[in-house]
């Protein structure tokens, strides 16, 4: 990533986790979310209405699991799967992955994010 | 054009029209001896007083505008010859029998154990008197469902009779919805057993199906069936009965085809935006719906054709089965299905027939 297809985000250091910065790419938006001690950049427009979703929560997704017949779903929040939801309609979306956690044929484009001394970038191209 | 009578026919929804009087001998006691003393007497599903007065709105047989020349319907009291009789004329070859009576079911919210006693003493009375798969005449079980232990008395009881090829849950009155983890232990049987689960609306309740004072049964009729249905599907797809019990035949009978395009649409709309309501799918609730078997009846045949053609297309041919409903007052004949001037003959035949011997094993 060179310094000219790149666009500088901010101080990592100023980033905690479940925190997220909207960047200007282009023409278009992204946001860079930190999760999980790990950054990503997706796409700032929801596929659903166009919403900015990645203004809206950064958080664990609540799973399920099921004990057999009889038994309630025993639902908590799985820390190795962060979603970011928009906030305009709650359509929810793995940060890694851009997809949508319903129905991964909705895909938020991803972006390349890199820190370099102690600086994060996204790559433009 | 296939014909009906070259082809294999088999009717997933003949209610048998049953009365207290026919199955009460046959109830456990202390049931047996309340029925009998009960003074209902015949009376079965007889609804000429309660047109004028009536526990559900309506008259079933518009006001004695409709007749049944193969049964005893309205009143009740067939037997296995209006059930043979019937067949021919219709050039049905297998039925899949449902009692009449208890389609009442969800009208009683007594702790007790009417509905138990009245199914033990059906399922042993069907035995008995009715059912006869050399002719074709086979059996779906209710579920007391209220009552988990009584439900699976009765699948112990049915489980060595060939007759009994799956078994009923009437979809109206049934709380809390019929994908509640309560169930689990019948859907976990059926699975075992391999029966089928068909979830059959029902008529309990109609007048006040959302809310008091509709006034005729063409209100109550055309939403209250429905809305049985309706809500029922929506809690087994989201509650995830298709991924707990992945080899269950999960069936939907009595509310025609073109009610399911339009819930699948809005539970996916409603998924999209509330995915982690439904943990246990691994893919959107209207895909499970669209694995599920349909009865065909009441079909609309007046919708527009393009309408009941991608009715069809989502539901899928290979997940539809004929079903009469006979003796009832709006029962379709075989010729509903192979009058569609949008199916091959091959889904005629899969539709009227072959479905049906795939999914209930006949």
């Amino acid at each position: 990533m060179s310094a000219e297809n790149r666009v500088e985000v901010g101080p990592a250091a100023d980033f905690e986790d479940g925190d997220a910065a909207i960047v200007q790419v282009g023409r278009v938006e992204v946001g860079v979310i930190k999760a999980g001690g790990e950054f990503h950049a997706l796409r700032n427009e929801c596929p659903h209405d166009g919403g900015p979703v990645c203004e809206g929560k950064v958080e664990p997704r609540l799973v399920g699991e099921w004990g057999g017949p009889g038994e309630r779903v025993d639902q908590h929040y799985d820390d190795d799967q962060c979603i970011i939801s928009c906030p305009w309609h709650g359509w929810s979306f793995d940060v890694e992955t851009g997809e949508h956690i319903g129905d991964d044929r909705y895909v938020l484009p991803k972006y390349d994010v890199v820190v370099e001394d102690g600086v994060v970038y996204v790559n433009s191209e | 054009m296939i014909d009906p009578s070259d082809h294999l026919v088999v009717d997933c929804d003949w209610h048998y029209a049953d009365t207290f009087e026919q199955v009460a001998p046959y109830m456990p006691e202390p049931w047996k001896t309340k029925f009998q003393k009960s003074g209902w007497g015949g009376t079965g599903v007889k609804q000429n007083l309660s047109a004028f007065f009536p526990a559900s709105t309506g008259n079933r047989f518009n006001y004695g505008k409709i007749e049944r020349e193969f049964s005893e319907y309205p009143d009740g009291g067939d037997d296995k010859q209006d059930v043979v009789e019937g067949m021919d004329h219709l050039d049905i070859d297998v039925t899949l029998q449902i009692s009449h009576l208890i389609l009442a079911m969800g009208g009683i919210s007594a702790d007790d154990r009417r509905v138990e006693s009245f199914v033990k003493g059906y399922v042993d009375y069907m035995l008995e008197e009715v059912l006869d798969p050399d002719e074709g005449i086979y059996g779906l079980a209710p579920m007391p469902y209220h009552d988990i232990e009584a439900s699976l008395d009765v699948l112990d009881r049915i489980e060595d009779e060939e007759a009994f090829v799956g078994v009923v849950m009437v979809t109206a009155g049934a709380s809390p919805p019929l994908g509640n983890r309560k169930y689990d232990p019948i859907y976990e049987r059926c699975e075992e057993e391999g029966y089928p689960v068909v979830y059959h609306t029902g008529g309990s309740g109609l007048d006040d199906y959302v809310r008091a004072g509709y006034q005729d049964m063409i209100e109550t009729h055309t939403l209250g069936f429905l809305e049985s249905n309706m809500s029922q599907i929506v809690s087994v797809a989201c509650q995830g009965v298709a991924e707990k019990f992945p080899d269950l035949e999960i069936v939907f009978m009595e509310s025609g085809v073109t009610y399911i395009p339009g819930l699948v649409s809005r539970i996916n709309e409603e998924y999209l935006k509330r995915s982690e309501e439904a943990p246990l799918l691994e893919k959107k609730p209207g895909d499970y719906i669209t694995d599920f078997y349909f009865g065909t009846q009441p079909l609309e045949v007046s919708a527009r054709p393009d309408l009941l053609e991608i009715c069809f297309d989502m539901i899928g041919t290979d997940r539809m089965l004929y079903a009469s409903d006979y003796p009832h007052w709006d029962f379709d004949s075989p010729s509903v299905i192979t009058n569609l001037p949008m199916l091959d003959d091959e889904d005629r035949r899969n539709i009227l027939g072959q479905n049906a011997v795939e999914v209930f094993d006949l």
